[in-house]
């Protein structure tokens, strides 16, 4: 219990010892809009990917550097930075809004199949807490189901059946919230999901680049990236073609 | 293809022909004109020499000149006669031999003079280049005729005057064939600039009937190439080649761009041909002496014996055959300098046209909706490589989707310098409502007169995008203007930077051990307290025993040494002896009743108290009625000590339970 109190006060000293890096970024940040509203785009892009690369991670930051790079006729990076504000937050409205506009400019583009009813509640679900709230989760449901049981085996004049109902309760959500945090932690750190940089780019039959064209992939793409070797992916469209291509070509999400 | 046809016709009749031409060309001018069949002659070559004196009024006497240097091999044959041309007359007389050289080297026959009204005149001395007879191995012509050629011959345009299909008596014909068929490559430059037009020309020189095969064209290696159209049948013209008529067909004529810098090479082409010749067969028995005034009684028509087949027919004179002979030639290949376009000058535009060209862009309408689409148009037109020409580049605002032009081309057919117009139309989408901009067209040329590029820009065009009523391409409706995208926002954010994942860090690792050693600490500690229960049952019991075993310890001996009596007596007063300690009963008011009663108040009966009362009767009995027996002792002891052990547990734990 103490650890976990640590850790949050840890956390909120952090977030206190940085009001003057907020704010400082906050500032770069309405910087980067105000280039924006003055039709400087790809300045306002590069504004952007900079609190980017600066390692902030937000949906909102993503959806901005998208707008941007859309404006500045980068449509790849537009598609893959609005492609990473949803998948920080699948229910970013504006940014699935600005994304299927986006789609538009990608040549050949192919729309993936809508989620089914149980596919967007287990997305639901599965972002009710960010993976990092999932592990702390696990960790404080652990601490309290090992405190339980301590007192069932310990404390004989409490080791009643009203506790040893609440034991297996705080166990089965340990457990549930044990393997939402792997899950979670496995999904984003899961890189498979790419996008092309590039239009004309010719697919080939296998990890070389004398073989003949299969099909040609345009910037803007969204690929699966399934077999990769040193040099080459193996990419799978949205309507199931797959062929190999330079992994310099994809930027994966 | 090309295939020359030539008809032999009459010598005479040549001639005829040919002073009739030039005597039509001339009017009624004098000339007196020396011709030779060939300037350049091997050593043992025949050829022909002809002085002819024409329109000549009247001459008193006509004197060749001296041919020392030569032998003469027939003539001298003197020709008279007159030509009616256009209405207009013409006389001639001429002195024709045929000499053949001595030595090698060049000589000059100096002209023939004649006296005309009383005047010497002189004709034009002519010089003979003679080369070493290349007899043998030198020559390479093909004696068979190639497979696969099929000679066509079709009665076509004759030009007797080029005609000289005659194999004369001593002639080579390796030697004639080459004097008198090549091939000449013409090329307007040699040195140009990449991309710039050059205009090849192919073409066959010919003097004798020939039936004749292009087997090779030219590839033009680094070059783009756009061939001229060439009229079919081949048309022939004649050109003068040192001093002789030639009959020129053109084979190819081809405008060329170099695609690459460097020194090309324009590839040879080759011709195969199947030139007829006439032969003499059997001269030796016909052959006549040939005196001026036999041919001056003559008609030019029959004068010569070898020429006309028709005649010699007619005649029954067999001593004329025809001979096709296969021969190949190729022309020489051509050495062609291209100099590359200058780098630093070139502008970003440059697309590779070389030429001169005006360019025109339009747009077909300013202002549509996001459900129409625009069409640009853009013009090029000039002289210079317009079947090469790129599309522009054109930067198309990301607004709007561009689609591949759509290339239509206007190009002058049989023009010298190509020319003509090259059409760009940009299909182009509106995605995004808004006014939108279309940066001007650019388009860049070289120009290879002025050596300078030069850049032609339209200006740039301003379009209004209304939003369209539906758009083919979103299926959805979202709540904003469906093609208008949402803007940036700035709202503060809490700006926290991703520091990573929990889960695989030390912290998780550490927060999940606590839990875990604290859980095993805890069942440790249970199971301590537990273990430490049942093991002081278990000393208990071996503490009970042990008090056992010291108060039978005395017994334990009299049964060693067999003394039954005592041991009896001592297992007896043991067993009392532990009742009183232990119920805390005077050892005066010991007896079984009592015990059996403590015993009973401390819920211990059963079992334990019949097997103590037995114990306590067996002494007795022995005690009173002796009888020695070492096994019975040894039981009796067994029992006192496992009754004794027996009871100190069971008053243990009765006593902890009351």
């Amino acid at each position: 219990m103490s650890a976990i109190r640590y850790i949050v006060t840890l956390l909120l000293l952090l977030g206190i010892g940085s009001v003057e890096a907020q704010n400082a970024t906050q500032q770069q940040y309405e910087k980067a809009y105000q280039l924006y509203q003055q039709n400087k785009y790809s300045e306002a892009a590069a504004a952007y990917q900079q609190l980017i690369d600066q390692g902030y991670s937000l949906p909102e930051l993503y959806f901005n550097a998208g707008n941007a790079y859309y404006k500045s006729n980068r449509t790849g990076l537009a598609v893959y930075n609005y492609e990473k504000a949803l998948r920080l937050d699948p229910g970013h409205e504006a940014a699935a809004h600005n994304l299927a506009l986006a789609n538009q400019r990608v040549q050949g583009f192919t729309d993936e199949l809508p989620l089914l009813f149980f596919q967007k509640w287990w997305q639901q679900w599965e972002h009710l807490h960010s993976p990092n709230g999932w592990a702390i989760g696990s960790i404080f449901l652990f601490w309290i189901l090992v405190a339980g049981i301590l007192v069932y085996l310990l404390a004989e004049r409490f080791a009643t059946q009203v506790l040893r109902v609440g034991i297996g309760v705080i166990g089965a959500l340990a457990v549930i919230y044990s393997f939402m945090s792997v899950y979670t932690w496995k999904t984003a750190k899961n890189h498979d999901i790419g996008i092309v940089m590039n239009s004309g780019i010719k697919a080939k039959p296998g990890p070389d680049p004398g073989g003949k064209d299969l099909f040609e992939l345009n910037e803007g793409m969204k690929v699966a990236v399934l077999d990769a070797t040193e040099d080459y992916c193996k990419i799978e469209l949205a309507d199931g073609k797959t062929g190999w291509i330079s992994c310099n070509e994809v930027k994966r999400l | 293809m090309m295939v020359s046809q030539v008809k032999i016709r009459k010598w005479g009749l040549a001639l005829l022909f040919c002073l009739s031409i030039v005597a039509c060309a001339k009017a009624q001018e004098f000339r007196f004109t020396t011709n030779v069949s060939s300037t350049r002659v091997a050593q043992d070559e025949p050829f022909q020499i002809q002085f002819m004196l024409e329109n000549a009024p009247n001459v008193s006497s006509f004197q060749p000149p001296a041919l020392n240097d030569f032998e003469v091999m027939q003539g001298p044959s003197q020709v008279q006669g007159q030509s009616i041309f256009n209405g207009r007359r013409s006389e001639y007389i001429a002195l024709i031999y045929v000499i053949q050289p001595k030595r090698v080297g060049n000589f000059t026959i100096a002209g023939a003079t004649a006296r005309v009204n009383g005047n010497i005149v002189r004709s034009n001395p002519v010089t003979i280049e003679v080369v070493k007879s290349p007899h043998g191995a030198a020559q390479a012509a093909p004696s068979s005729p190639q497979p696969g050629f099929v000679p066509r011959r079709a009665p076509g345009q004759v030009d007797e005057e080029v005609s000289d299909g005659i194999l004369r008596k001593g002639e080579d014909v390796n030697t004639k064939l080459r004097k008198n068929i090549f091939l000449k490559v013409d090329v307007d430059k040699t040195s140009l600039y990449e991309g710039e037009q050059l205009t090849a020309t192919y073409k066959l020189y010919t003097r004798l009937p020939t039936n004749s095969s292009v087997t090779r064209v030219p590839a033009f290696k680094g070059f783009s190439a756009k061939d001229v159209e060439l009229p079919n049948p081949p048309q022939a013209t004649t050109e003068r080649v040192n001093g002789q008529l030639f009959k020129v067909f053109t084979i190819r004529k081809t405008l060329l761009f170099p695609l690459q810098s460097g020194t090309l090479e324009l590839d040879p082409v080759e011709v195969d041909n199947q030139v007829r010749l006439v032969k003499l067969v059997n001269d030796n028995n016909r052959k006549r002496p040939r005196d001026i005034f036999e041919d001056f009684f003559n008609d030019p028509g029959f004068r010569d014996p070898f020429s006309d087949p028709f005649f010699d027919d007619f005649f029954n004179r067999p001593e004329v055959t025809y001979e096709d002979v296969p021969y190949k030639i190729q022309s020489t290949p051509v050495k062609i300098t291209v100099k590359p376009l200058p780098v630093d000058t070139r502008p970003l535009s440059f697309n590779g046209a070389v030429g001169n060209f005006s360019m025109n862009a339009t747009i077909d309408k300013t202002s549509l909706t996001t459900d129409d689409a625009l069409t640009l148009k853009v013009v090029v037109a000039g002289q210079g490589n317009v079947n090469l020409l790129n599309s522009p580049k054109i930067n198309i605002p990301g607004s709007f989707e561009k689609y591949d032009p759509k290339i239509t081309d206007n190009i002058d057919k049989n023009s010298n310098q190509l020319s003509g117009s090259r059409q760009f139309e940009f299909a182009l989408m509106p995605l995004e409502a808004g006014e939108h901009t279309i940066p001007p067209v650019e388009f860049s040329y070289f120009d290879p007169a002025a050596q300078a590029y030069k850049t032609i820009r339209s200006k740039s065009f301003t379009i209004k995008v209304s939003p369209g009523k539906q758009n083919k391409q979103v299926k959805e409706d979202f709540s904003v203007d469906k093609n208008v995208l949402i803007p940036v926002r700035k709202a503060p954010l809490n700006w926290v930077k991703n520091t990573g994942f929990i889960i695989g860090s030390f912290w998780y690792w550490l927060l999940l051990l606590i839990p875990v050693l604290a859980l095993v600490a805890g069942i440790l500690y249970r199971r301590k307290i537990h273990y430490q229960r049942v093991n002081a049952d278990m000393l208990r019991h071996r503490y009970a025993n042990k008090a056992a075993l010291k108060r039978l310890e005395l017994a334990a001996r009299y049964l060693k040494e067999g003394k039954d009596r005592a041991f009896y007596e001592e297992t007896s007063r043991a067993v009392w002896g532990y009742l009183s300690h232990k119920l805390q009963i005077p050892f005066a008011d010991l007896n079984k009743q009592l015990v059996q009663d403590r015993l009973a108040s401390r819920h211990i009966n059963g079992q334990n108290t019949h097997q103590l009362f037995e114990l306590l009767d067996n002494c007795e009995m022995a005690l009173y009625a002796p009888m020695h027996s070492n096994d019975r002792m040894q039981g009796t002891y067994q029992q006192a000590v496992k009754v004794i052990s027996q009871l100190e547990d069971e008053l243990k734990t009765k006593k902890e339970l009351i």
